[in-house]
């Protein structure tokens, strides 16, 4: 990729509690995020990759080390500008989908402009609708809904501002296969398609097999990153890894 | 299981705090007006005692016509008894003694309370003496005068200071030659007293020849009780006999009762903060029991009983409820002051100095606060026992509905209608002031109750009218606001509900408070011809009628005539009834009747033997024009007249009858004038006069005032204000338990959206959209409660004012204040909102993301 890093990690440290008992959760990450790809972060549980994620998306800070986004090392950011930079610049996506249980799902897809005061691009909105596939459910609510309908919407809640990031937490975590595929195909496309950047993160090699890049952490460190062959491969990976 | 409990407590200190504040607020009323009205009482005990002291026996006035509730002036006896008192054998001595209420003044001529009496007593010999002199010494001869050391400090006399005391007549300007202490005390209770010679005292208080109580000691080796017997049978007449301690007891026990309804008050608002802190307390226990519901059917799972879930919650109710009291109990203490302090200040200056904790303090206390809580977790408790076990393995299981559920809408209607019928019962049954007033309580209760199970079903239609706008306005987090109140109806039902009873005792006050002010305004719109109002500046004591005298003579007035109050017994009639007395010549014209039998000829005619009756009272007692009753006036006097006429009463300014003035004054005893109505001459300019009067009154009578009907009027409102005043502090306190109940549910409902709002966080919602969306729920949850208060407080003013319309109450809806009310609900809200909106904005977003 000759694109200039969308989000640049460097030299990344996450401690949690003092002395003895301290926890190294990142020691020493330093990670590149390229505009218009498919990032998969995996690794076993406490290898640091939700930590990471967490870090890039500004919801946590990093004991040292900078992430640069636009040019702007967020890590020194106060929690107003934090909470704007993850309005403007970021989509969520939740292992436990997170829909607002009041809403119905427009209302839900729309609700990241809603909040900012924003109203949604009619056009944008209908392509997007009719991407995720839930052209005829707009007016249910989460609790009528599948779980794969809701994750849908999540994605499309995730894509509805055009983030420069989207940053899927275990997406498919709490799914069936079938609704997994569903939803890893849609952000394929929402990459191939729409050019969106995204970052995931899974213990799912299936999942990681759909995207660009596979990144592999443990115990806080960067053990492998590189081009996604196939599921099989990415399997291999994670043994390595432990 | 006891373990668990303790567990739970523990871990949630918070709620626990907030459920029981709400009891600890109840209790504490309870408790401060126990211990406020037990140290009145006892201060009341030693005060008559020490004025019994240096005697055994008292000679008093007979009170031909007793009553609790209106205060009167017993005509006092003849000083002739003294020394036949002294001729009866085993008298050593007897002395006379006047104690008569007056007037004393500070230096600049105001009066030197409005809230506490002042008397006017006569110096007595040794060992009658109750006061001892700290400064100088007892007044000796005219002029002179002592004052009690409370008064002297308060007011900065000094002895050689001239003071002005006034009583029946014109003000006396005194020099001050002592300051006393009563017994041990500085004070009466509060009360000023200024001391005089008894012929002084005999002159001032328009008594001569007369003394309001005769001291008699006994010689060496008679019994006071076997001395009694002996002044019984010998000194005949309308006077009555005791041992000086039989007559404090009896003075302390009249006084006594007379604040009695204080007590009741108070306890009934402590009722009302409970009964709200009983809505609150059902309310947090079914949110945290339908939050702990994996807890219960982990427990049942692991082989606890129902009786044992049961067991647990019921004790937890307990031990709050039980800490609770024990909080409330000690907070009573540091309310009582609080409590006296606050009636001083609205007027009612009361000795309540001393903390007196009685058994009976601490055990209805306690008893009723754990009670209150264990009751009001009842329901939710028997809940917590149908959680199935199965639910502790089940992701987001919900507690089966209650059975009753089906029947809730009929039972809540069933409720309402209950209630309305008892309070229309209430009204119309007639029966004691107390069973009407039991009735209506209950019936309010019972239909506090059925609304609140009802607003379950309006909480989303009211959501939805308060809401919208708020959502019109701040867009998404208004609706999101509006959408989590109307997530659990119940629930927010419940804490509306709570500020739903506050809110509708306080707008069915202020609606009976402003028909109250409009009914006298229009009574004396319709009645009152008169120019000018003389009334007493306290604007309830009465004054001598030597004021209206003198300014009667002033040029431009034309005419001066007044209404004077008193009572009397008619046989045949239970209780005591209401007397007023006018110039039946001079009155015509300045104060109108209406007539319903007779006119203004019959008044003019109204002889010493006639009486001219309210339509409504004869009707109720089966009087008849021309007919005869017999009447006990306070003289003792027996008296049979006629009744010439009916009149339409409104707001009692006519009494149950109407006597002429002059036999008032010589048969009922009622020589003051409550006020006068004064009629100018044509071409005389009111300002003018007015200020003429006002100059004279305040150097001969400055107890007494002139206004304009307008002045009146508004001084009139004044006084019911201050009353109201004190009604809305204490109902405050149950609105203040209400709000409590907000602030918990918040924080509940805030806890269990752990997620959504880390969610929320995540996604770009700023710290200040969070608390803006905390914040507009407590507000839609207050202004729902202020909605539902308003609407109750509406009908409740309806449905108990009509009876008092043909009493010449007409109902007026203050919509100023209803709607300013409604405000202060959102305003209240906000305040509710403080602290979960705050806890809510604080949340770690990675925590509350994970949070399950």
């Amino acid at each position: 990729m000759t694109d200039a890093a969308l989000i640049s990690a460097t030299d990344l440290h996450r401690r949690y509690g003092e002395g003895e008992a301290a926890v190294k959760a990142l020691d020493g990450v330093s990670i590149d995020f390229p505009s218009g790809r498919y990032t998969a972060i995996m690794g076993p549980s406490g290898s640091g990759k939700s930590t990471l994620m967490h870090i890039l998306a500004g919801l946590d800070r990093p004991t040292e080390g900078t992430v640069v986004i636009d040019g702007q090392d967020i890590t020194t950011l106060d929690d107003k500008h934090l909470t704007e930079l993850r309005r403007e610049t970021f989509g969520f996506i939740f292992q436990f989908f997170n829909l607002l249980p009041v809403l119905d799902a427009r209302e839900n897809i729309v609700l990241p402009l809603s909040i900012a005061g924003e109203k949604p691009d009619a056009a944008w909105l209908d392509q997007l609708v009719e991407t995720v596939g839930l052209s005829d459910r707009l007016t249910h609510r989460p609790s009528e809904l599948s779980g794969g309908q809701q994750q849908r919407v999540a994605v499309a809640r995730a894509l509805v501002s055009r983030p420069a990031v989207v940053f899927a937490d275990e997406p498919t975590g709490n799914l069936d296969s079938k609704s997994s595929e569903e939803v890893l195909t849609l952000l394929r496309r929402s990459v191939d398609d729409l050019g969106q950047t995204v970052v995931m993160v899974t213990h799912d090699a299936h999942a990681a097999s759909f995207a660009d890049r596979v990144v592999v952490l443990a115990d806080g460190k960067v053990v492998h990153d590189g081009e996604c062959a196939d599921e099989d491969a990415v399997h291999e990976l994670m043994k390595a890894a432990g | 299981m006891l373990k668990v409990t303790f567990a739970g407590l523990a871990a949630r200190k918070l709620r626990t705090a907030l459920t029981a504040t709400a009891v600890v607020l109840g209790v504490a009323l309870i408790s401060g007006t126990f211990i406020l009205t037990d140290a009145i009482n006892k201060n009341f005990d030693s005060i008559f005692s020490t004025a019994t002291s240096g005697f055994d026996v008292a000679i008093t006035p007979k009170v031909a016509v007793e009553s609790d509730f209106e205060e009167q002036e017993v005509p006092p006896i003849s000083d002739g008894y003294i020394a036949r008192a002294e001729g009866v054998d085993g008298v050593d001595r007897a002395v006379g003694e006047i104690f008569s209420q007056g007037v004393i003044y500070k230096k600049n001529g105001d009066r030197i309370t409005k809230s506490a009496p002042n008397f006017i007593a006569s110096v007595q010999p040794e060992p009658f003496d109750p006061f001892d002199y700290v400064e100088g010494r007892a007044p000796e001869k005219p002029g002179e005068v002592a004052i009690d050391r409370f008064t002297a400090n308060k007011q900065g006399f000094d002895l050689g200071d001239t003071i002005s005391v006034s009583g029946d007549g014109p003000r006396a300007k005194l020099e001050l030659v002592g300051i006393a202490k009563y017994g041990e005390v500085d004070s009466i209770g509060g009360a000023s007293i200024a001391i005089v010679p008894l012929a002084e005292a005999q002159r001032l208080s328009g008594k001569p020849g007369g003394v309001d109580q005769i001291d008699v000691t006994a010689d060496r080796g008679v019994a006071p009780a076997a001395l009694v017997k002996r002044l019984r049978r010998e000194l005949p007449g309308a006077i009555t006999i005791r041992t000086a301690k039989a007559e404090a007891d009896k003075q302390a026990r009249d006084i006594k009762d007379g604040f009695a309804f204080l007590t009741t008050a108070l306890l009934v608002f402590a009722g009302i903060a409970l009964f709200v802190g009983g809505f609150m307390i059902f309310n947090t226990f079914t949110i945290t029991i339908a939050q702990r519901m994996r807890e219960f059917a982990l427990l049942r799972t692991l082989g606890a009983s129902r009786a044992q879930v049961l067991r647990s919650v019921l004790l937890e109710a307990f031990l709050i409820g039980l800490g609770a009291s024990v909080l409330g109990l000690f907070a009573g203490t540091a309310l009582a002051p609080a409590l006296n302090g606050l009636f001083s200040t609205f007027g009612l200056d009361l000795p309540g100095e001393g903390t007196i904790v009685a058994t009976r303090t601490i055990v209805v206390s306690l008893v009723v606060g754990t009670l209150v809580t264990v009751v009001s977790s009842l329901a939710p408790a028997l809940r917590s026992t149908r959680v199935p076990p199965i639910a502790a393995l089940r992701e987001g299981a919900v507690l089966p509905p209650g059975r009753g559920r089906r029947w809730r809408a009929p039972i809540a209607a069933g409720l309402c209608g209950i209630g309305i019928a008892i309070l229309v019962a209430g009204l119309v049954g007639g029966g004691s002031g107390n069973a009407v007033a039991s009735l209506l309580g209950l019936g309010a209760v019972i239909v506090f109750l059925g609304v609140g199970l009802l607003s379950s079903k309006l909480v989303a239609p009211l959501a939805s009218v308060v809401g919208r706008p708020l959502e019109r306005l701040r867009g998404m987090t208004g609706r999101l606001a509006r959408e989590n109140t109307v997530r659990n109806p119940g629930r927010t039902a419940g804490t509306a509900a709570a500020l739903m009873i506050g809110l509708a005792l306080v707008n069915f006050v202020a609606i009976f408070a402003a028909g109250a002010t409009g009914s006298v305004a229009k009574t004396i719109d319709d009645r009152f011809r008169s120019d000018l109002v003389l009334q007493g500046t306290d604007g309830f004591s009465p004054f001598g009628a030597q004021a209206g005298e003198a300014i009667a003579r002033d040029p431009g007035v034309a005419r001066a005539t007044p209404l004077r109050f008193g009572l009397s017994k008619v046989t045949g009639v239970k209780g005591t009834q209401s007397v007023t007395a006018v110039d039946p010549k001079n009155s015509i014209g300045v104060f109108e009747f209406v007539w319903k039998q007779g006119s203004d000829r019959t008044l003019e005619n109204l002889g010493p033997r006639d009486v001219v009756a309210d339509e409504k009272w004869a009707k109720e007692q089966k009087f008849n024009v021309g007919e005869t009753i017999a009447v006990l006036t306070p003289t003792n006097a027996r008296l049979k007249l006629n009744i010439r006429g009916t009149y339409k009463d409104q707001l009692d300014f006519g009494g149950d009858f109407v006597v002429a003035l002059d036999v008032a004054t010589r048969d009922f005893n009622m020589k003051k004038d409550a006020m006068l109505l004064v009629k100018l001459a044509p071409d005389a300019n009111r300002d003018a006069v007015q200020k003429r009067i006002e100059l004279q009154l305040g150097a001969q009578f400055p107890d007494v005032e002139a206004l304009t009907n307008e002045e009146f009027k508004d001084d009139q409102a004044k006084q019911l204000n201050q009353v109201l005043g004190l009604i809305y502090v204490l109902l405050g306190l149950s609105v203040l338990v209400s709000l409590f109940g907000i602030v918990n549910t918040l924080a509940l409902s805030i806890h269990e959206r752990t997620r959504e709002l880390g969610m929320l966080r995540a996604i770009g919602t700023s710290r200040a959209q969070v608390r803006q969306m905390v914040r507009y729920e407590s507000v839609i949850t207050a202004l729902i409660g202020a909605v539902l208060g308003t609407v109750l407080g509406v009908a409740f003013a309806l449905i108990i004012s009509r009876p008092l319309e043909s009493d010449g109450f007409t109902l007026s809806f203050p919509v100023v204040t209803l709607l300013i009310l409604i405000v202060l609900a959102a305003v209240a809200g906000v305040l509710a909102a403080i602290g979960p909106a705050r806890r809510a904005s604080r949340l770690d977003v990675l925590e509350a993301l994970a949070y399950e």
